[in-house]
């Protein structure tokens, strides 16, 4: 199996090869920040996996940032980041809702929404 | 005009105490099945044999490369069975000259129609009826000769205005069906001259919001209005309010930015609503409140949040998160309606004697992180969306879900935000809440995989609803199909092929959440059917769920004639990835020839995001199964998710030639588009797949994130009230 159950993980994988097209460099460009994102399988914060999506080099890792403070730390479940990156909850609701936690600059997290994930197709 | 009376059709459809053949839809559909169609070339029913492949009915594979999506109406798939002359007149349909159709449409004599044809125009007299269902019945023939549909002088039929609306929605989405290879101006020339005929306004019925819809909200205004001033007048609570606010510098910082950048102005138009919706709440919960004092004092905070017009405060994320809540978080996730209002308000109540000042702080603590332009967006497009229905609000309003008021709470309550002694006084009761809130969700998320059925339908009834589903299925009328089998599966429950059906409907109809529902009912009637075992392994395996997922598809295997004797029984407790697919792998090295396996494990692959693999295993199936077009997308949606949408975009070309109403496929040109970067491109196919089936959410979802980056911002109005037509026009395909 793949090294996640997580359904998040299957979007981050895509994430990584998007990278490698002409929209994936765009967005680079766009955007050039780091996010670190802290999911969680049911329960916030606990059992935590961690990823970081490096809008500046355009990498998708495993593990807590190590180039120094991400822009911006979100935690979510799995389910809720699933659920943003795919344009069924709205990033600002989902904060409300005390769904989506975030760290780090105000400015950056404004960039973090669905738009810069790619859309997984559907056999 | 609630989306889901476009596709089972208005409360006014059902004649009552009749049966489907004499009510006007389905006498349409009836009509459909009667007639011999084209459309028959479009597929078979996968059928639940182990191999059915070999029915190849079609001859002659089309060239993919020149039928790209939009361009196949020049190239009309029929041509052997017309004369030139007929083409000639079909073209110009698709020429785009509207025109040239138009004038055809308005003369009688339809010009381009070569004498020796059938007459298709039926004898008009007799019942009511009987005339509107042989006119409905020349309607749907027209499409068979593709012929422009004439209007024609009927006698008067008496529809009620419910009547029009039902069969004016009906048949602009069935004419997208059954007109899937034609232009949209001929759709819509075919749907206005029939609309016209029976003196139907397309335009003006039930798109646009009743006159009125408000009456009530009007009225609870009005009498908040009225209200006395109470003890803690508005202002005094406004000064608590700054005052709190005034010794945190972040907020007061983020408030200023917001001003910055939109002036207080920006917010008077929403405020307006915000007013409402708060008088109506604090009404709502009134009326379930028997103390009355927590109604007044619930009314009083409503009312005084209405009545400030301190910009500073009207800006307060305090006001944004108050309205939110008052509009019970307008979520659109489970449909479960739970017994809010009263405890709401009592916990309204709690926090509000607990002292506002918790409030202010427990707000002000709170980091700022969204970006404030978006605000307003989302209220305005959560208006829109939940607008159109009378009474909608109050709907809204007793789903609350009060979990996620209490989750945020106890969070808060847990990171101990509010470190004081009050905090502690309903901590202990909001425990209580919280677990018992926590029971409720649970309970709802295994209510998740029921099937929802469609309120109104006209084919419950019927003689044999399996036969006229497969029959539509067959005909490519998903939709209608859908709706057919809905009837059967009522009618027997545990008929495994209806559910089946169903499922495969579902899911050609880019419909998940149903098609797991169905399937699952299959899977409970008929607990070895291949078939069903393996679209539950798909389904799972698109939404993301890979334990689900794995389990299916090694049960596949298990309940194999052939290949169940090399599956070790004792996997099926723990499935690891690794097992299943060497045991896959050792099947497939068996019967090499078997697509079936071939197919099951390109899915296996995709569960593993072993794309490259996956592909390989789709086109080995593909040379065994060419005429296969879900095993098309298949492959399709796996280069898509391996990054390599140009391919991806042949293949679902390869699909929708074999089947131009597989709305799935529609949705994934728009996705590979969209991947892409090709933002106005993936909107045309996403909106083609949307006039199809309005009830595709993923669709929506997705054309709304594509809208805003193809910075059509001036479109999402016509996405969020879901407004096909306007979007129809705006993006052809």
């Amino acid at each position: 199996m793949a090294s996640s159950d997580l359904k998040s993980a299957a979007l981050l994988d895509q994430m990584k090869t998007h990278f490698s097209t002409d929209a994936g460099k765009a967005l680079i460009k766009k955007i050039g920040l780091v996010y670190q994102i802290n999911l969680a399988p049911k329960k916030m914060g606990f059992n935590e996996e961690i990823y970081v999506v490096d809008l500046k080099k355009g990498e998708v890792t495993k593990g807590p940032y190590e180039g120094g403070k991400p822009d911006a730390t979100f935690s979510f479940t799995d389910e809720d980041f699933y659920k943003i990156a795919t344009g069924k909850m709205n990033p600002q609701i989902a904060f409300m809702r005390g769904k989506m936690k975030v760290k780090g600059s105000l400015s950056a997290a404004q960039k973090f929404t669905p738009d810069i994930f790619p859309k997984p197709s559907k056999m | 005009m609630a989306m889901r009376d476009l596709v089972t059709g208005g409360a006014a459809c059902a004649v009552p105490g009749s049966s489907s053949s004499s009510n006007p839809l389905g006498a349409l559909a009836n009509a459909l099945i009667g007639s011999s169609s084209q459309k028959e070339r479009l597929q078979e029913i996968p059928t639940s044999s182990l191999n059915p492949s070999g029915n190849n009915l079609y001859p002659g594979v089309v060239d993919p490369m020149s039928a790209l999506p939009g361009s196949e109406l020049e190239h009309p798939l029929h041509q052997q069975n017309k004369g030139s002359e007929f083409l000639n007149g079909f073209h110009a349909a698709n020429d785009n000259r509207l025109g040239e159709v138009w004038d055809g449409i308005q003369n009688p004599q339809v010009p381009h129609f070569p004498p020796g044809q059938p007459q298709l125009q039926p004898e008009l007299n007799g019942p009511p009826q009987r005339v509107l269902s042989s006119f409905l019945h020349s309607f749907v023939n027209s499409s068979h000769g593709g012929v422009p549909f004439g209007p024609t002088q009927l006698p008067v039929l008496g529809l009620s205005e419910g009547d029009k609306r039902c069969i004016r929605d009906r048949s602009s989405i069935m004419a997208r069906h059954i007109f899937a290879d034609r232009s949209e101006d001929f759709i819509n020339g075919q749907v206005n001259a029939l609309l016209s005929s029976l003196e139907i306004d397309n335009q003006g019925m039930a798109r646009g919001p009743m006159p009125g819809r408000y009456p009530e909200l009007e009225q609870y205004w009005g009498e908040s209005q009225a209200m006395p001033p109470r003890p803690h007048g508005p202002d005094g609570w406004a000064d608590e309010f700054s005052q709190q606010r005034l010794g945190q510098a972040d907020p007061n910082a983020w408030a200023l930015s917001f001003e910055r950048q939109h002036g207080a102005g920006g917010w008077a138009s929403e405020f307006e609503h915000e007013q409402r919706q708060m008088t109506s709440v604090d009404r709502m919960a009134g009326t379930n409140i028997p103390s009355l004092a927590a109604m007044e004092q619930t009314r009083m905070l409503a009312h005084t949040l209405a009545q400030n017009n301190n910009p500073k405060f009207q800006n307060s994320k305090f006001l944004q998160f108050v309205s939110k809540m008052s509009r019970g978080e307008l979520t659109i996730e489970d449909n479960q309606v739970k017994p809010a209002s009263g405890d709401w308000a009592n916990e309204f109540q709690q926090q509000y004697n607990a002292g506002p000042s918790n409030w202010a702080d427990q707000f002000a603590h709170e980091q700022v992180s969204t970006a404030p332009d978006r605000w307003a967006d989302d209220f305005a497009n959560e208006r829109v969306h939940h607008g159109p229905v009378d009474e909608q609000w109050v709907n809204e309003f007793s789903k609350l879900e009060v979990n996620d008021w209490a989750d945020e709470f106890g969070r808060q309550v847990g990171e101990g935000i509010l470190g004081d002694d009050t905090a502690d006084n309903w901590a202990s009761a909001y425990d209580e809440y919280v677990n018992e809130q926590t029971v409720l969700k649970q309970k709802s998320d295994s209510s998740r995989g029921v099937y929802v059925f469609s309120d109104l339908n006209p084919y419950v009834g019927h003689p044999e609803p399996l036969k006229e589903g497969q029959e539509l299925f067959r005909k490519g009328l998903l939709s209608e199909a859908v709706l057919a089998l809905e009837a059967e599966v009522l009618k027997n429950p545990d008929n495994a092929e209806g559910w089946r059906l169903l499922g495969v409907a579902h899911a050609e109809n880019d419909d998940d959440q149903q098609a797991i529902a169905s399937m699952m009912r299959a899977h409970e009637a008929d607990p070895t059917n291949l078939e069903v075992l393996l679209a539950l392994g798909v389904s799972h395996t698109n939404e993301l769920e890979q334990q689900a997922a794995l389990k299916y598809l090694y049960s596949w295997l298990r309940n194999h004639p052939v290949y169940g004797k090399i599956a070790p029984p004792e996997l099926s407790d723990s499935l690891y990835y690794a097992d299943v697919a060497r045991t896959f792998n050792e099947a497939a090295q068996m019967s090499p020839e078997d697509a079936d396996v071939h197919i099951v494990l390109g899915v296996l692959y995709n569960l593993s995001r072993e794309y490259d693999r996956a592909i390989e295993s789709f086109q080995t199936a593909l040379k065994l199964k060419p005429r296969d077009y879900s095993l098309w997308n298949k492959l399709g949606a796996t280069q898509a998710n391996s990054v390599q949408s140009a391919d991806a975009i042949y293949a679902y070309q390869h699909a929708l030639d074999l089947k131009p109403n597989y709305v799935r496929a529609w949705a994934n040109m728009g996705i590979s588009y969209a991947n892409q970067g090709m933002y106005e491109d993936s909107i045309r196919y996403y909106v083609r797949a949307l006039a199809m089936n309005p009830k595709a959410d993923n669709a929506w979802q997705y054309l709304r994130i594509s809208l805003s980056c193809a910075s059509r911002e001036d479109m999402m109005a016509a996405c969020d009230s879901r407004n096909l037509d306007v979007l129809q026009k705006e993006f052809p395909l």
